[in-house]
């Protein structure tokens, strides 16, 4: 078997130690330590992103709080205004309808008044005329001269049955 | 017919004597030097741009940073960050090494004990120096678990004393076996595929199910290998 010829061994050795130390020099001085620093440096780009991200999340979120704050009191303010001015126009309105009511209830006593004045005008109007109509019918019919005061009693009594 | 273990022969390409010793540039070491090629042109050129998002070669170059990295965390803890350029390097080349012999007329250096076992003894004698220098004498706690009832020390002892000494050997050899078993299987069965005709098919299916086999234990005793030289890193560094 040439595993165990001795005769070679020398030689094997020899190039198992010259190429072995050779590429232990080039990988740990040239090549290891490239991949190391590829490795970290995308480590630490990863955890600079994800820092990044988690910032930019927290201002969102902040910037959201502000917004529904700001949201909630425009509401409420938008609310007591338009209570305010319902209370006011309610008071207004029932305000205008007391002062209108007033009014017609004036106009309307004042219209009975003058109403019930020219009916006594009209009545007294009336009997004054029939006295004269009975004095002058009196006279023409059976010539007798009727006093004024007589003739208007007279209606007067006629009126009054 | 070539026999079946011709293909772990060691074949010179360029002659070379250094104190006397013939270290001669061969195919295993044209392979250790293809593998350590292709391990730093991948993780160099792969990751040439160093995207922040990687393309499938910075990709891959990443999955094995990481695998390798996670390994040495979840069986070493922190301590073991000064290894991991070593453990890394062990990996990338034992795998490397197994892969590109399974390529046709490539050769598994790993199939050779020699090459397994100096590695496993680098490891061995590393892990032993990390363990004293750490702990001091008390790493020899090591052969005899606190808390052990002081009457069990005569049996204890000798046993663990032999399954420390043996972890080098384990190791080696367990990659060594591995690699070359592998490879006679292929070309023994290989040879039955021209042999016996319209039957081949038979070999063949076997064939290229083994292949399939080989190239997952090419994976998985490179991962063994690692894993069990962080294991060993565990206990020089926190002992038991």
């Amino acid at each position: 078997m040439p595993q165990f010829d001795i005769t070679s061994f020398p030689s094997q050795i020899f190039w198992l130690v010259v190429v072995f130390a050779i590429l232990y020099i080039l990988m740990s001085k040239i090549a290891l330590p490239k991949v190391g620093d590829v490795l970290e440096r995308r480590h630490k780009t990863i955890e600079d992103n994800l820092g990044k991200a988690r910032a930019l999340k927290d201002e969102t979120d902040a910037a959201i709080a502000r917004y529904e704050a700001a949201l909630a009191e425009a509401r409420d303010a938008a609310h007591a205004d338009i209570r305010e001015a319902s209370e006011k126009a309610t008071a207004q309105q029932a305000a205008e309808t007391e002062a209108m009511a007033r009014k017609l209830s004036e106009k309307t006593s004042a219209a009975e008044k003058r109403i019930a004045q020219a009916k006594t005008t009209a009545l007294s109007g009336v009997s004054e005329a029939a006295a004269d109509i009975a004095r002058e019918a009196t006279a023409k019919l059976i010539g007798v001269k009727v006093q004024t005061k007589t003739a208007e009693n007279a209606v007067a009594a006629v009126i009054g049955e | 017919m070539a026999g079946p273990l011709e293909q772990f022969e060691i074949k010179p390409l360029a002659d070379l004597s250094v104190g006397g010793f013939d270290v001669s540039f061969t195919n295993s070491a044209l392979w250790m030097v293809i593998a350590a090629v292709l391990v730093t042109g991948f993780m160099t050129m792969s990751m040439r741009r160093g995207a922040l998002v990687p393309g499938r070669w910075q990709g891959a170059a990443e999955v094995m940073y990481e695998f390798v990295a996670n390994m040495l965390k979840d069986n070493v803890g922190t301590a073991g960050r000064k290894y991991f350029p070593f453990v890394f390097t062990l990996f990338m080349f034992v795998l490397f090494g197994n892969l590109l012999g399974m390529i046709p007329h490539g050769f598994a250096f790993t199939s050779h004990i020699i090459v397994t076992f100096a590695m496993a003894l680098v490891i061995f004698v590393g892990v032993t120096i990390i363990g004293f220098a750490r702990h001091g004498t008390h790493y020899l706690r090591m052969f005899f678990p606190e808390g052990a009832p002081i009457a069990t020390a005569i049996i204890l002892i000798p046993i663990e004393i032999i399954s420390y000494f043996s972890r080098p050997f384990s190791l080696a050899i367990r990659l060594f076996a591995n690699m070359t078993v592998g490879h006679i299987m292929l070309k023994v069965i290989g040879g039955f595929v021209g042999l016996i005709g319209i039957f081949g098919v038979l070999p063949f299916a076997m064939l290229t199910g083994i292949t399939v086999l080989e190239f997952g234990i090419a994976a998985l005793q490179a991962y063994v290998y690692t894993i069990l030289t962080c294991i060993y890193l565990h206990d020089a560094i926190h002992m038991h």
